[in-house]
């Protein structure tokens, strides 16, 4: 959180984290790239660039790969939720290590004729109706782009100026880029390998990310949140004895929003699931300093009113609740975002 | 959530629970980014030995300069790499080939200087620019006749010569079609690669039917396996492939 834009707000988890990242692309392409051209034992020798090309290229692929996969980790495993909370590093590393591939390639197969090498690349493979010999360095490309997109846009800057709900769906991208990647190396390396050491790691890693977002989609399918009962105007989120106090619990409504019903201090509170930061679900958040605290990135919220500590200045709906009985009901009209709405007391 | 289950927050210390569990995550990461590398690193195919033979020195052959389909040197006077008698396509530096030099020197005499590109019993001599390259003589010359060798059905891949004789390693097969392509366009004398020798030779300069070069549309096949029935000729020590496009078909 913060009051004003930096470039990145630096704290020893984001050092760690970035570390972490760091020392193992380096240790790909330092391996990649150092030693394993005295493992091989070739009688033949690959161009350096080509050589530095694969090394940069499958690098971006698995760095993408683990990007794809924390997202269903933290839904099914909430220990995960670290890795999530600085993807857009790793992210904007990885935009910058595909470019690299981009130029050992575009310097290297599309230079030295007496054309540009940027218009080469646009004509000199034209076979688009054909499977064999498709010019699959048009889905890398679009990848490149897709990935720059996302990298330029993924300052929190970006995020507000674009509200969150355009903002997520424009990083949606990152699938199509993902798809896109998949498309470029099969149409492209994958057709001349004679060692298919390197295909089945590929395969194997796709597989990976459609297996855990198959599972994720599941968990969320059996542990997901149910639609709310409406009665007389009002929804039923649940009954009082499965309130934990410092918890929420979420009801989904008729128009697919959600809301989290807080216990603190003995009092009920409800306000919108969807952090004003990047709609991460503030019911899986806990309170902290009677603050409920996002999980993806830690934006606060006062539960009472919606809105964060001051000086932030983040503010998410509230709805109106009432007890009957022991049941929790809440007003399916959200107020507007930073309204007060005073706690419901719960008996003793 | 879970009452008792770690809540870790960005900015603020990391809960001893999760300490164990996201070192086990660190580990792993790191683990398979240095397995992937291995794995990716040194499964790469051999490309073969072959490239530029800068270690022979600069070339200096005489030869009768034949122009089409491609630029050849049938060599009278050759050099302690390359013997009087053989047959050598020519190319120019980068991704172009001679072809506007060479046309008016078409059965002439000339002395080409370069570099060689092998790949086993393929060559290609890249010569300099201009007149260092290529400098024409007044020797009298008589242009060897082509023997014409029969219609054939090959099965292999046409790739761009230079690349193929070690300009790019690798430089054949799908991956490098574009590459292929771009060398092509450049007047690059293509190569057909066979997958089984003809008269003794696994490498044949590919034409057009005409006479001329390879016909635009046969660029789709760059790079693919594919089956040709053409006319195939000797000139000199080299066979020369003259191919239709409507007789090129994809096997695989």
């Amino acid at each position: 959180m913060s009051v004003k834009y930096i470039p990145v707000q630096w704290n020893p988890n984001k050092w760690k984290y970035n570390t972490i990242m760091l020392v193992s692309v380096f240790a790909y392409l330092w391996i990649f790239i150092e030693l394993t051209p005295g493992i091989m034992a070739n009688e033949g020798r690959i161009n350096g660039q080509i050589h530095n090309a694969r090394a940069f290229g499958s690098c971006a692929f698995f760095m993408l790969t683990v990007i794809l996969c924390i997202g269903p980790l933290a839904r099914l495993d909430n220990r995960f939720l670290p890795l999530l909370y600085n993807r857009r590093h790793f992210g904007v590393m990885t935009a910058f290590v595909a470019l690299t591939h981009a130029g050992y390639i575009l310097n290297w197969y599309f230079a030295f004729s007496s054309s540009s090498k940027y218009e080469t690349l646009l004509f000199a493979n034209t076979s688009f109706s054909q499977v064999a010999g498709f010019p699959f360095e048009i889905f890398g490309i679009f990848a490149l782009l897709c990935l720059f997109a996302l990298a330029t846009t993924s300052h929190d800057f970006w995020l507000k100026f674009l509200t969150p709900r355009v903002w997520k769906r424009i990083h949606y991208l990152i699938y199509a880029a993902y798809i896109s990647v998949v498309a470029h190396v099969s149409f492209g390396v994958l057709q001349d390998q004679q060692n298919h050491i390197f295909t089945i790691t590929f395969m194997i890693s796709a597989l990976i990310v459609a297996v855990l977002h198959l599972m994720a989609a599941l968990h969320e399918r059996r542990h997901g949140d149910q639609m709310a009962n409406l009665s007389d105007g009002w929804v039923e989120v649940c009954d009082i004895s499965e309130m934990k106090e410092g918890f929420a619990n979420i009801a989904m409504l008729a128009n697919g929003e959600r809301v989290a019903v807080y216990l603190q201090e003995g009092k009920l509170s409800a306000i919108s699931n969807a952090c004003a930061h990047q709609n991460g679900p503030l019911g899986e958040g806990k309170v902290i300093r009677c603050l409920v605290t996002c999980p993806w990135h830690g934006f606060q919220y006062n539960v009472t009113d919606g809105r964060s500590p001051a000086p932030f200045t983040e503010k998410v709906p509230t709805y109106n609740i009432r007890l009957e009985g022991d049941v929790v009901k809440v007003d399916p009209q959200a107020n507007p975002p930073g309204t007060y709405v005073e706690p419901v007391p719960v008996k003793a | 959530m879970k009452e008792n289950a770690p809540f870790f927050v960005g900015y603020l210390k990391i809960p001893a629970k999760l300490h164990g569990f996201l070192i086990k995550v660190s580990v792993i990461i790191f683990a398979s980014f240095v397995a992937g590398a291995f794995l990716a690193g040194a499964s790469q195919d051999d490309p073969g030995k072959a490239g530029f033979r800068f270690d022979f020195g600069r070339q200096k052959l005489k030869g009768v300069l034949e122009a089409n389909p491609y630029p050849l040197l049938h060599v009278i006077s050759g050099s302690d790499r390359i013997d009087a008698g053989q047959t050598i396509m020519l190319t120019a530096q980068g991704k172009s080939g001679i072809m506007t030099d060479t046309n008016a020197l078409n059965g002439r005499v000339v002395e080409a200087t370069g570099v060689i590109v092998r790949r086993g019993d393929l060559d290609m001599l890249q010569v300099l620019p201009g007149q260092r390259g290529i400098k024409p003589t007044n020797e009298a010359s008589i242009l060897p006749a082509s023997e014409p060798l029969g219609r054939w059905r090959l099965q292999g891949e046409i790739c761009d010569g230079k690349c193929l004789a070690g300009a790019m390693q690798p430089g054949r097969g799908l991956a490098h079609k574009a590459c292929a392509n771009l060398c092509l366009l450049g007047d690059i004398p293509p190569v057909f690669v066979s997958s089984k020798p003809v008269e003794g030779e696994e490498f044949l300069m590919v034409g057009g039917a005409d006479g001329g070069m390879l016909p635009r549309e046969l660029y789709h096949f760059v790079g693919q396996f594919v089956e040709i029935e053409a006319n195939v000729e000797r000139r000199g020590d080299l066979l020369v492939v003259l191919v239709e496009a409507e007789n090129v078909k994809v096997i695989k």
